[in-house]
């Protein structure tokens, strides 16, 4: 009996203990397993996948971006600064510091509207924001943190590029099966790394910052 | 260092409102007093069953610095999650199916997430950090619409 791993999230098939509540009983051979099934914990197809014991440097091979390293450090724009005065709102919040909180809180949200919303775009737009980041944006700036040993920002970075992955994965559920793929169910991000979850309820930790799933949150359909 | 306490993991066992020497910790929205705490003192936080205080610093050290490179390298992605977090915002708010609404509000608020992240290793951790207060500043410096909350920034350059 062999176990295979998620090569995105981490999620491990068990041969010996199948997944009884998918109908999937205990032995059941990964062979066995149908071409279309996906890993039940970030949707990723099985060609992903890894046996165990395999080697675990063999990560795909990335692409190398243009060179992005000359753009300067630039002024931040009206959607960052919105990200970034929540960010000091969380800070905040974690040093019991509510009036602080809620004034940063404030800002973000007027950067948030001045921000505006850009003219209509469909998913497919997205998807390919989401691949120029896989394609460059990460291996660059992975390069830079590794040269500079900036374990903090690795950390930012191996998450975050975990999660680019699974968003992608998302998207390309979601062009092939549309609304079916969440009618009956329910859709969870994490408040920490921002892992989005399809599924009834959460998974006890998040796969990639293995928080608890207190803070992975259903979002609302409306 | 004064004592605060996590009211979510308090469970109300009240062990700390015998052992507080100036009876900082009973209070009637729950928060200990930071006024009555005697800095450094910690009788509460070592007799919490719950784990639920902790010392906080009045004062904290200078952020960690962070080089240039890669700096640049996480504004480019913070930039890029920024954009996906209001084009995806964009969808929900142009689409009426409920369903495309949520993916796109899950998908939105991941990038926030991401966004957020990576600005903080960029240097914006610490709300106190030198890196903040510049860029308070800047908004101050530099001519604002005038919608702009200005007296928002005015506080938090006070209280920060
Ligand atoms: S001792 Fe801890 S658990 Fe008990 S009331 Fe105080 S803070 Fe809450
Ligand atoms: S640290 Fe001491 S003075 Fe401060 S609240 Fe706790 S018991 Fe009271
Ligand atoms: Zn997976
Ligand atoms: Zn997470």
């Amino acid at each position: 009996m062999k176990k295979y791993i998620c090569s995105i999230c981490g999620y491990v098939y068990d041969e010996a203990a199948g997944i009884p509540e998918e109908g999937i009983s205990p032995g059941t051979k990964w062979e066995e397993l149908s071409d279309d099934w996906v890993c039940p914990m970030c949707g990723a197809p099985k060609t992903v996948f890894e046996e165990e014991e395999s080697d675990v440097n063999a990560a795909p091979e990335k692409e190398v971006g243009a060179d992005r390293n000359t753009e300067e450090v630039r002024k931040l724009s009206f959607a960052e600064m919105g990200a970034l005065c929540s960010n000091l709102s969380k800070g905040c919040e974690k040093q019991y510091r509510a009036e602080e909180a809620d004034l940063f809180n404030r800002l973000s949200e007027y950067f948030g509207n001045k921000s505006g919303i850009t003219e209509h775009k469909g998913f497919e737009d997205l998807s390919e924001l989401i691949q120029q980041d896989l394609n460059s944006g990460y291996s660059t700036a992975n390069d830079s943190a590794l040269n500079n040993g900036d374990r903090g920002a690795l950390r930012a970075l191996v998450w975050g590029e975990k999660v680019t992955k699974i968003l992608k994965t998302v998207l390309m559920r979601y062009e092939k099966n549309q609304n079916a793929l969440l009618e009956d169910t329910n859709v969870h991000v994490c408040e920490i790394c921002g892992f989005v979850y399809i599924g009834n309820e959460a998974p006890e930790v998040c796969p990639v910052c293995k928080v608890p799933n207190m803070k992975i949150l259903r979002v609302q359909r409306r | 260092m004064h004592a605060v306490r996590n009211v979510r993991l308090c469970t109300k066992d009240c062990l700390c409102l015998y052992v507080c020497p100036t009876g900082a910790t009973d209070t009637e929205d729950g928060q200990i007093d930071a006024e009555k705490c005697i800095s450094g003192c910690r009788a509460c936080v070592d007799a919490c069953p719950s784990h639920a205080i902790s010392l906080v610093p009045d004062e904290y050290p200078p952020q960690q610095e962070k080089t240039d490179a890669v700096k640049k390298a996480l504004f480019a992605l913070s930039k890029s999650k920024a954009e996906q977090e209001k084009v995806a915002a964009g969808i929900a708010d142009s689409s009426d199916d409920p369903i495309v609404r949520q993916l796109a509000r899950a998908i939105s608020k991941s990038n926030r997430v991401m966004a957020e992240d990576l600005l903080r290793e960029a240097g914006y951790m610490l709300p106190q950090s030198q890196n903040v207060k510049s860029f308070l500043q800047s908004l101050l410096d530099t001519p604002q619409p005038n919608d702009f909350p200005i007296e928002v920034v005015k506080k938090l350059m006070e209280k920060i």
